[in-house]
């Protein structure tokens, strides 16, 4: 079975900028991967090189087999980052047209799209205009497009931007579904905490270079986490007994929280067995890095410019400001 | 191929199946009518009822009587009717019959006549002596005199100079006349003095030479004949104003068709990318694929919008019993050329569609398209007057001026010899792929360009490098 996504040294540049330089990345067919990094780090790029509505200045691709995504065009679906509608057109007949782009002229297309409408809650906007719905409804009616054609390969650009917490949990709940009906699906974001959600393999691009390409698991064991939170069952407990405890290496208010951190050698389960035998604990637990914390750690690590504050504000969910659009 | 159909379709029915469509389509030429009727009604209220006196300061003694004859009611009157009779007799059977049968036409046509001119004025000469002052006798033209004095209003004067009917001794020509007229005075009006004063001074010359007026008039008059066209078709009569209409109408056509579709072309272009659906879109069809569906989508509006004024044209001429005036081939000929006119005017409107971000930024880049789309239009006169003068067959090979020149010249009564049609279409064709090359790598690279809206020099780049 070939892979649905090889790229190999991708690269595109607009003036002096380099947008994407030398990519490599492939996606096994079936697969849930995310393409994380902060706005401007080159994920919209390397998608649209992906689908083939740019061209690489450099490198070669294959797309579902195919040489370019325009030979697979009918077997994709893509949800862009710029998302728009026809405002004048009803709901039903957008869907319908975009499925026979998609050469989706399948008899029962209506009856499909008046499911997916009822799965999605828009059971009665069919025959509405576009423009009376509202933002996060035109959202799903986008999303819609993308998939009603039923697509081996699901490319999503910032699906979630702009959805309240009740819709990103319908769409991330649309996502798997389509995830475990057998699509490929691919999608970006800026926020770590949705590929987190999401995903069981993460591409993380920083300033157009790949930075990180993994499975979610092997990244939690490779940035092993050496500290304990610990919160005390008497919040008035005495915790300097915690520091005196073999393997601590120190010990750091976090708020209502203790932040301990263990020596490099010390064995983690019996260095928790003793923290809660030390003082009655309410809550001891591991700390695991977060897609954020591993970010920021090899963004850190590969330059001293950065500023972990504002990396860290650069990927999370209200970093998603106005920014200057470009191809 | 399926896909470029349905983009076409959908971009046929959002434009067609607008109100707005509708409306500019069906409704303007409605509009038009209704404003023809409302002017035409207007032209028959006519002048207003005119009365006054005309006075005359007659320096040779010889003309007064003259004018005081032309001028009286009955006469007016008595010319106008001959007036009218030679117009009907110049009308053409056609037309006559158009205005509902001959009986009812006579009627008619004399009636719009008589409203057209007003009715008879009723004018009374005052000689005056042929030394007063000219001056004072001008007084009265300034003055309004109040009602109740019963005293004529002052409308003209004529001054008739001494030398008038007999020419000075030594000199060559013949002395004239003065006409001081109250201001505002009706051009119509104006006229018939003037008309009335030639008359009596000719006679008076006449007179003075012994001549027999009578025999002079007929000596001077040759009947004016309309000419009749010869034709494979036959022998009939030169419909010279319709020969004239028919270029123009088949010009106005092409244009009207061309410039609508094209400027729907643009604004939908606009819409999806200031939607932001151009990018979905991207992701389903190739760019040329996009572009082509949505060119002959337009192309199928301007063909509606052709059918539908070359039906009304149709009918009309119909109606006219003048259908035999348009060459079937010529509709042919319309269609290529509104092929060959729409692509390559289309392709460039999508190129700018692609390449702004909103219609306001267009308008900067449509200029030049615009004027040499207008250029035709300013070269209506001069093409039609002579088709086959230089400046006309030069323009005939230079695309995209070609497609509408040619029209033109077709249309004409002295066509284009076939080797310059042919080569006009060639030259359109070669236009058509020109602006299709261009447009498709500006259409590519400007549909995801936002940002700063570039200009000619910027698309022309892109069209090089794309």
């Amino acid at each position: 079975m070939p892979d649905a996504i090889v790229l190999r040294g991708l690269t595109k540049t607009f003036g002096d900028t380099v947008a994407v330089r030398d990519l490599d990345l492939v996606v096994p067919q079936g697969a849930l991967y995310g393409v994380i990094g902060p706005n401007g780090a080159g994920k919209t790029t390397a998608i649209r090189m992906i689908l083939s509505i740019l061209m690489p200045d450099r490198g070669e691709l294959s797309v579902l087999g195919r040489r370019s995504a325009m030979e697979a065009k009918d077997r994709i679906g893509y949800l862009p980052e710029e998302r728009g509608l026809y405002k004048r057109m009803r709901v039903g007949q957008f869907l319908a047209y975009m499925a026979h782009l998609k050469a989706d002229e399948g008899p029962d297309l209506r009856v499909r799209i008046r499911a997916w409408l009822e799965r999605v809650g828009l059971a009665e906007v069919e025959m509405k205009r576009c423009e009376e719905l509202s933002k996060g409804m035109q959202q799903k009616v986008q999303f819609l497009a993308a998939i009603i054609h039923r697509p081996d390969l699901l490319i999503l650009d910032e699906p979630f931007s702009g959805l309240d917490p009740v819709n990103q949990r319908l769409l991330r709940e649309l996502v798997r579904d389509e995830h475990q009906r057998g699509a490929t699906v691919l999608f970006s974001t800026h926020v770590m905490i949705h590929a987190e959600q999401l995903c069981d393999h993460v591409v993380m691009i920083h300033r157009g270079v790949k930075v990180l390409d993994d499975e979610i698991g092997s990244i939690r064991a490779r940035f092993d986490p050496r500290s304990v939170l610990f919160e005390a069952l008497d919040p008035a407990a005495d915790v300097s007994a915690l520091a005196r405890v073999p393997g601590v290496q120190h010990v750091r208010k976090d708020g209502a929280l203790w932040d301990i951190s263990l020596a490099p050698t010390a064995d983690r389960a019996s260095v928790i067995q003793m923290v809660a035998a030390a003082v009655p604990p309410a809550r001891v637990e591991l700390r695991r890095p977060s897609l954020e914390d591993v970010f920021i750690n090899i963004v850190s690590e590969a330059a001293a410019e950065a500023d972990d504050d504002t990396l860290r504000a650069a990927v999370r969910e209200d970093a998603g400001g106005p920014r200057e659009a470009r191809r | 191929m399926k896909k470029i159909l349905h983009i076409a379709e959908r971009e046929f029915l959002a434009t067609a199946g607008t109100k707005a469509f509708i409306f500019a389509v069906l409704v303007t030429p409605v509009v038009v009518g209704v404003l023809i009727l409302i002017m035409s009604r207007m032209w028959r209220e006519g002048p207003p009822r005119v009365e006054g006196e005309v006075a005359i300061v007659d320096q040779t003694g010889q003309v007064a009587a003259g004018v005081q004859a032309f001028l009286k009611p009955d006469r007016i009157a008595e010319r106008r009717q001959k007036a009218y009779r030679r117009m009907q007799e110049a009308m053409p059977p056609a037309l006559r019959a158009a205005a509902g049968g001959e009986d009812r036409s006579k009627k008619g046509i004399e009636r719009a006549f008589e409203s057209a001119l007003g009715e008879v004025p009723q004018l009374s000469v005052l000689a005056l002596d042929s030394g007063s002052d000219v001056e004072a006798a001008k007084g009265p033209l300034r003055a309004t005199p109040a009602k109740e004095s019963g005293a004529p209003e002052r409308l003209a004067l004529i001054v008739v100079h001494a030398d008038a009917v007999e020419r000075k001794p030594g000199a060559d020509r013949f002395g004239s006349y003065e006409l001081f007229v109250r201001s505002k005075l009706d051009v119509r009006l104006t006229d018939e003095i003037g008309d009335g004063i030639r008359d009596a001074i000719v006679g008076a010359r006449i007179r003075r030479s012994g001549l027999d007026r009578r025999e002079v008039e007929a000596l001077t008059n040759v009947d004016r004949v309309p000419s009749r066209t010869v034709s494979t078709a036959g022998e009939g009569r030169t419909n010279e104003l319709l020969n004239q209409l028919i270029p123009a109408a088949l010009l106005g056509l092409l244009l009207v068709s061309v410039l609508m579709s094209g400027q729907y072309l643009l604004t939908t272009t606009v819409e999806e990318k200031s939607n932001r659906v151009v990018e979905v879109l991207l992701s389903a069809v190739s760019p040329m694929e996009l572009m082509v569906g949505k060119i002959l989508g337009q192309f199928a509006v301007g063909l509606l919008v052709l059918a539908l004024y070359l039906g009304l044209g149709v009918i009309a001429l119909l109606s006219f019993a003048s259908l035999g005036l348009l060459d079937p081939t010529l509709i042919v000929f319309l269609l290529l050329f509104y092929l060959l006119a729409y692509l390559s005017v289309g392709a460039f409107m999508a190129a700018i569609g692609s390449a702004v971000n909103e219609m306001r930024e267009a308008q900067g880049l449509m200029t030049p398209v615009m004027m040499v789309i207008m250029i035709p239009w300013f070269l209506w006169m001069p093409i039609s007057r002579d088709p086959n003068s230089v400046l006309a067959t030069v323009l005939s090979f230079v695309p995209p001026l070609s497609n509408f020149v040619i029209m033109l010249r077709l249309a004409s009564s002295t066509p284009p010899p076939i080797w310059q049609t042919l080569l006009a279409i060639v030259a359109g064709a070669a236009g058509v792929y020109a602006s299709l090359w261009f447009a498709a790598r500006v259409f590519r690279i400007g549909l995801l360009m936002y940002g700063k809206p570039p200009n000619l020099a910027t698309l022309i780049r892109w069209a090089r490098t794309g």
